[in-house]
């Protein structure tokens, strides 16, 4: 059983000021007393606010909205990359983020050796490493090119290593943060259906994107969000349409900005 | 309006709303997730990632000396020419006898490096490793142990030059010798919580890590590393009062086939324990806030 049980969550990230995050400062201010009004506060950013939601066993969930609405805040509180300023998450099975492929991965270390480095930092033991090369060898194509260090790679090469080792995993919960586009049209599809059998595998998914018409296909649910707020979650279909109602609305109702813009 | 270079360099999501808000008054009003249980996911879980944190330190280590010939052992070609050299020219100035001396600047000089290279280090600890915290959740105290694993490597690289050094000056190995291991087990669990610390303060304060150099330079020059205690007459007040002396007596005594008086003893176990502790609280209390210092 796995599940993602956010109760009130608000996030605010703050921000500092370059001088304010110097120890002569703190310290100035300590000594003079609050003279300055603002001393003991900075500016903050409310990325999440009071967001209330309950992903369960089997839930495929599509994160929707703009930039900036609290996509990628979202999937960071559900990763405990973020400890949210107020309310309480409840996540139950091991998380599994995948916001950046290549994390982990040492230029000057040859390709086998980076299957472990970045294995190990993906929260892989040793015999699970071991156990994963053929796999990737298998998938990567790259052959020799594995002995030799990454830095002689050509990007597409390098994205197909990171891509192999990135969806080796068995994760209960899959954090997505944007769909990776995998070098050649050729490699594509191969990529595509690996990535598919991750999702297959995994109790729970979620992932941020804004291709509509790829999340219906493999989301069955939807969370939208906008500036901070959750605005609506639940059967896909019903989100989509409704947030594309609401922008539709909201062109109609400033139609000099739009003319602005365009 | 460094307001808005500030934006543009956030971790997270760009902006929506922008306000001023008290400190972190609220995150102090509701206390989310008991102490007890941060101190389990930030410092147990710390010690237990040991495979991940032995795997960073290995690549760091590889990386700085990949297509070298001699690789890591740069380092000890390079620690041995210097204490060729300052052996010679120093037993001079101070009037030590060169057999005396090169053993003791080699056994003294390599664990400063130890400790001087992992607290310099520790200041960048978690900002060298933000990548990964901005997107995996794994315990800070993972940085940290990466960066004194790392160093105690390049120790132990370093330490191969006494070898030669002791067979060159007879310095035998006997019982007292064997201290060695709990001196070096002693340093190590003060460089961890120093380092700890220091991670944590260089993170949020970014002046802090400066003045850590500052103050590590001004202390190999301050401590008897390159000068014996004897130099000092009769007044050894000044390397008695000393911590870093008394930390460095626990290897070097060992080393140089001496016992290190109760009182180095005493005072890197007082300065461990207090000092663990102090890192502990500090970790435990700023584990919620240090990736938006990143």
């Amino acid at each position: 059983m796995a599940s993602v049980i956010l109760d009130d969550v608000s996030v605010n990230i703050p921000i500092f000021d370059v001088s304010r995050a110097s120890l002569k400062k703190a310290l100035i201010a300590r000594t003079i007393g609050g003279r300055f009004a603002e001393s003991g506060s900075y500016l903050t950013v409310a990325a999440l606010k009071n967001v209330d939601l309950e992903i369960h066993d089997g839930d495929r969930v599509a994160l929707v909205g703009d930039n900036g609405s609290g996509k990628s805040t979202l999937l960071r509180v559900v990763s405990k990359v973020y400890p949210p300023t107020s309310g309480t998450v409840n996540v139950i099975g091991n998380v599994s983020p995948m916001f950046d492929a290549t994390l982990g991965m040492s230029l000057d270390a040859t390709g086998l050796e980076n299957i472990q480095i970045a294995g190990t930092i993906w929260g892989m033991t040793r015999s699970q490493v071991k156990n994963s090369i053929d796999d990737i060898v298998d998938f990567t194509e790259l052959g020799d090119y594995l002995k030799v260090p990454v830095r002689t790679y050509s990007n597409g090469m390098m994205l197909r290593l990171a891509f192999a080792i990135a969806t080796v995993r068995d994760p209960e919960i899959l954090l997505i943060d944007e769909i990776i586009g995998v070098g050649d049209i050729n490699f594509f599809e191969k990529a595509f259906k690996r990535m598919q059998r991750l999702v297959e595998r995994s109790r729970i998914f979620i992932v941020a994107a804004h291709q509509d018409d790829i999340l219906r296909h493999i989301c069955n649910k939807a969370i939208w969000l906008s500036h901070g707020n959750l605005m609506e979650f639940g059967e896909i279909d019903s989100v989509l349409l409704n947030r594309y109602r609401a922008s539709q609305a909201a062109q109609a109702d400033a139609p000099e900005r739009e003319t602005a813009t365009a | 309006m460094n307001m808005l270079s500030d934006i543009q360099d956030m971790p997270a999501s760009p902006a929506m709303v922008i306000s001023p808000t008290a400190d972190t008054l609220q995150s102090r009003l509701k206390p989310i997730g008991s102490v007890s249980r941060i101190f389990s996911d930030e410092i147990l879980s710390g010690f237990r990632a040991w495979p991940i944190w032995t795997v960073m330190a290995w690549d760091d280590i590889r990386q700085r000396y990949r297509r070298s010939l001699l690789g890591p052992f740069w380092i000890t070609l390079s620690m041995g020419i210097f204490i060729l050299l300052l052996g010679v020219i120093y037993s001079r100035l101070f009037h030590s006898d060169i057999r005396f001396y090169i053993p003791y600047l080699s056994a003294g000089f390599t664990v400063w490096g130890f400790i001087s290279q992992t607290t310099n280090e520790s200041s960048m600890a978690f900002s060298e490793g933000q990548r990964i915290i901005k997107q995996i959740k794994l315990p800070y105290l993972t940085y940290v142990l990466r960066v004194v694993w790392r160093n105690f490597i390049v120790f132990l690289h370093t330490v191969v030059i006494f070898i030669p050094v002791a067979i060159i000056f007879r310095v035998t190995p006997n019982f007292a010798t064997l201290l060695v291991v709990p001196g070096l087990l002693l340093v190590c669990v003060n460089v961890t919580w120093a380092a700890t610390i220091l991670a944590v303060l260089s993170t949020r304060y970014r002046d802090m890590p400066p003045i850590v150099a500052t103050v590590v330079q001004i202390m190999m020059f301050a401590s008897p590393i390159m000068w014996p205690v004897s130099s000092l007459g009769d007044d050894t007040m000044v390397a008695e009062l000393n911590p870093i002396y008394h930390l460095i007596q626990l290897v070097r005594a060992p080393m140089l086939g001496t016992v290190p008086e109760l009182l180095s003893w005493l005072i890197g176990g007082g300065m461990a324990v207090v000092g663990c502790s102090i890192a502990a609280a500090l970790l435990v209390s700023k584990a919620r806030r240090i990736v938006f210092w990143l």
